[in-house]
């Protein structure tokens, strides 16, 4: 049950993202919706709900971006792999250190993309876009995972967690 | 247990998405197919959610019985545009016919027709330029179809579903467009650079350009047709190292306040 409605809340937000950037004149705000949610559900309900939502995230991410086949579902379930891994090491005990996280991954997220496009098709040509953007997408995105962990523990104290 | 059968499943779809990344045939056939019916399944979410953004927008305008005149606006508008972009094809037909009079050979070139098509979302990584336009294969859209506004050049389509297409713009580091200078026999290569502005590539420093020279296609690359307006040139550097002049373009649209745009049908 959370896990679909977590992924239903990451899904509607990159299809809003994706309506609302249009009208939002400045490129650097644009904030990694998805990241967050996967980490959420990776972290706070396992590996296989993590596994779901890193899929669908991934999927939907690429439906709305013109980013070559494969790529951003590679990334995501990379940075999957990454959290499932760090689950035992790393703990949770505020929305600022989910914000870190958030941040951490939209940064890793990044080089992740460029070592892949270098070292599986020899190209490069994004690079200096992508550099560009990663500080201003992560700060960005750490605030964003602030706001989202609030709204998050609000749901589960007031409706996925009452009974 | 659970945990290791979704490392398992997840490092499966880690090489499939791989083998999609580097084109091996049978993987990303597949691979494209899945999520070509998932972005068509998802299409509908994505136009419902764009109505709302434009309907706030239009409460205003629409208050005093301006439904009608409203309606008729954005008809007349269309209409507009598409003149205006024949007309420019017009203009630069006519210098062709001026150029190539002397010569035997001249053939009129079959008029394109245009298909109008509203922007409703954007990339969600701003590491690439593209935009989503609520046209899909329903409406007969196909891959590499030009997209223009009477201002000039947009860029091609790149990805078509059911009811959305993606439209990589002329600013994205993945496209490049076969350009002449107006007027002028200099050919180079539009290349995007991410940012507001891009290069024009493969221009010999004796080739003749200089500052504010408009750039047209030149219809060479297959894609686009000739003499529609791409940019004009901001900066033309010609004392760098290399054979090459370092020449930055600024497009004449503006990619961040596309509203509607022209598909040209082939």
């Amino acid at each position: 049950m959370k896990t679909t409605v977590y992924i239903i809340i990451g899904i509607l937000l990159l299809v809003l993202e994706a309506v609302i950037s249009p009208h939002v004149s400045l490129d650097v705000l644009r904030p990694e919706l998805g990241m967050p949610i996967l980490l959420y559900v990776t972290f706070f309900l396992g590996a296989s709900s993590g596994l779901i939502a890193a899929l669908s995230i991934g999927l939907v991410e690429e439906g709305l971006s013109a980013a070559p086949d494969g790529s951003l579902l590679f990334v995501s379930i990379c940075i999957y792999l990454i959290a499932v891994a760090m689950r035992r090491k790393f703990f949770i005990d505020s929305k600022y250190s989910f914000a870190y996280l958030s941040s951490a991954s939209v940064i890793a997220q990044s080089f992740l993309f460029l070592a892949l496009s270098f070292f599986a098709r020899g190209e490069a040509r994004g690079v200096v876009s992508i550099l560009f953007y990663t500080l201003p997408n992560a700060i960005v995105t750490g605030f964003v995972a602030i706001i989202l962990f609030s709204f998050i523990e609000y749901l589960n104290n007031t409706v996925l967690e009452r009974n | 247990m659970r945990n290791s059968i979704a490392i398992i499943i997840a490092i499966l779809v880690l090489v499939i998405s791989f083998l999609s990344f580097t084109n091996a045939p049978f993987v990303a056939r597949s691979y494209s197919a899945v999520k070509n019916g998932l972005s068509s399944g998802f299409g509908p979410v994505l136009s419902v959610a764009s109505k709302p953004l434009d309907a706030i927008g239009g409460v205003f305008d629409s208050y005093f019985n301006l439904v009608g005149a409203k309606k008729e606006n954005a008809e007349l508008k269309e209409k507009y545009e598409r003149i205006y972009v024949e007309n420019q094809k017009l203009v630069e037909t006519e210098r062709e016919n001026v150029r190539l009079r002397k010569l035997l050979e001249f053939s009129q070139k079959k008029p394109n027709t245009m298909m109008a098509a509203g922007v409703i979302g954007e990339d969600l990584k701003n590491w690439f330029r593209c935009i989503i336009i609520d046209k899909g294969r329903k409406q007969n859209v196909r891959e590499k179809m030009p997209v223009v506004t009477p201002r000039g050049i947009v860029g091609q389509v790149v990805e078509v579903d059911l009811w959305h297409a993606k439209v990589m713009v002329l600013n994205d580091t993945n496209s490049s467009i076969d350009v002449n200078v107006e007027g002028k026999n200099t050919r180079g290569l539009l290349e995007g650079t991410g940012q507001n502005t891009v290069k024009l590539k493969y221009v010999i420093k004796n080739d003749d350009i200089e500052i504010g020279d408009k750039l047209v296609t030149s219809g060479k690359d297959g894609i686009y047709p000739k003499g529609i307006p791409a940019g004009i040139v901001i900066t033309a550097n010609k004392n760098k190292a290399g054979i090459f002049a370092d020449i930055d373009v600024m497009p004449f649209n503006n990619f961040r306040q596309l509203d509607e745009v022209l598909l040209i049908k082939k």
